[in-house]
């Protein structure tokens, strides 16, 4: 089981990482003292809302400012291309403005408008699937990957955005948000609409399914990884 | 902390959902366990390849484009806004004001109109419509007129009632009936429209002709 169906065992391919689990807190745990910086966060977001429903189109440049590389990234991962991403990130803001009236503060603004994000990319996906469609095109709808900014391990990033194409979409969307985008399992379940604990099983289940894609003899039939 | 036992059966629940302090225990036990080991240090590999997928890279033109569609979407509902508050605004009038608005709108229409109608261009007098005091000199003249006829008529009547009067004689006797019959018609329909002087003017003209034709009978009398 130790090496992965890449050429090196992980431990030879990328260096030890302290405890991923330390990265972040999950905010259940924290409630007996008020985080200071949280709650300027929290105050940021608010006003950030505020400004945007008062139709002050800077606000909209600082949530650009703050989260568009993310949501490109995000959106890059969920379509495979950055064309499309651009496409995705620019409709989410239009949605954002049309829809801010409607934002009632239930869940953060920020992850309100990643929630619009990630649908936007479905909607995109479908749409995309659906021309394939009427256009004859057999082939499978996964994100078409295109060549990025290189990184140093560009092999490990191909057959991680292959083994991605083999999850479901909930699995994929849950990964991307946590271990990717570093959201809280907290957001990530505002964002989709689902539990904290179901955010947590869908991350188990993605990673597994992964470890099982990625471990694969190489020239086995990897799912979605055509 | 307190110290928590774990062993292999734990590991996926604490992969899934666990606190730092199994975590902590875990990592404590792997370092007895190569299975646990391996299987660990996979999990987190997952995590650190996960970095590979972010692109920070910059995307200039982007921003602009974004600004744009969302000064564009802006004007847009401004716009979309003005025509709502006309709309909204006369549909949030009640039926009453509605009503009211409708009832000044009228009034001031019938006032604008009864303006023009008093401060009009009297029309020029139509030549076949006779005014009051000329109707009554038409009346007085024709009724005189009518008199004279009569007594012509009286004296041309012993001729007239003659069985044996000439053929043409009889001719003027159905042509007198005639004339009459024409005249009582025009008669009828001056009574009921007096002021038409079109119908005057041919009342005349079938008196002047029972005249002639009166005068003729005498002519043949002497």
């Amino acid at each position: 089981m130790g090496t992965l169906g890449l050429a090196l065992p992980w431990k030879h391919r990328i260096p030890p990482v302290p405890c991923q689990r330390e990265r972040r807190v999950e905010p259940f745990r924290d409630v007996a003292a008020p985080d200071p910086a949280a709650e300027a966060m929290r105050a940021e977001d608010s006003a950030l809302a505020a400004a945007c429903q008062s139709g002050d189109l800077r606000a909209y440049e600082r949530l650009y400012a703050q989260q568009g590389t993310r949501m490109k990234n995000l959106a890059r991962n969920l379509l495979g291309n950055p064309i499309d991403a651009e496409d995705a990130v620019q409709e989410t803001f239009l949605k954002v403005q049309r829809g801010i009236a409607s934002f009632r503060g239930q869940s953060s603004f920020v992850t309100w408008t990643f929630r619009i994000l990630v649908n936007t990319c479905h909607d995109a996906r479908r749409s995309r699937m659906r021309k394939k469609e009427v256009a004859n095109d057999d082939s499978e709808e996964s994100p078409r990957l295109e060549p990025r900014a290189p990184s140093a391990h560009p092999s490990l990033r191909l057959a991680l955005e292959r083994a991605l194409a083999s999850l479901t979409r909930h699995q994929r969307d849950v990964f991307l948000l946590y271990e990717v985008e570093g959201f809280r399992h907290a957001e990530i379940a505002a964002m989709l609409e689902i539990t904290e604990a179901a955010s947590k099983n869908t991350l188990f289940q993605a990673k597994k399914n992964l470890r099982q894609v990625l471990d694969a003899p190489r020239g086995s039939d990897v799912p979605g990884a055509r | 902390m307190n110290h928590v036992n774990v062993t292999c059966n734990d590991r996926d629940r604490i992969f899934e959902d666990g606190a730092p302090a199994e975590w902590a225990a875990l990592e404590a036990h792997a370092a007895g366990c190569a299975t646990c080991a391996e299987e660990l240090r996979a999990w987190k590999s997952l995590s650190a390849a996960a970095a590979e997928l972010r692109d920070l890279s910059d995307s200039p033109s982007l921003w602009p484009r974004i600004q744009r569609s969302l000064a564009e979407q802006a004007a847009r509902k401004t716009h979309r806004k003005l025509r709502w508050d006309w709309q909204s605004f006369r549909q949030s009038m009640s039926l009453s004001w509605q009503t009211a608005a409708a009832g000044a709108i009228v009034l001031l229409l019938s006032l604008s109109a009864g303006w023009f109608y008093l401060h009009r261009t009297p029309p020029p007098q139509s030549s076949d419509f006779l005014k009051t005091k000329a109707l009554a000199d038409v009346e007085r003249t024709e009724s005189a007129y009518t008199q004279a006829i009569d007594k012509l008529a009286a004296d041309a009547k012993p001729q007239l009632d003659n069985p044996e009067t000439s053929p043409l004689l009889a001719n003027y006797r159905e042509k007198l009936l005639v004339l009459d019959s024409a005249i009582d018609d025009l008669r009828a329909q001056t009574g009921q429209n007096p002021s038409n002087a079109h119908l005057r003017y041919q009342l005349l003209a079938m008196y002047q002709e029972k005249q002639r034709t009166l005068e003729e009978i005498l002519e043949e009398k002497r």
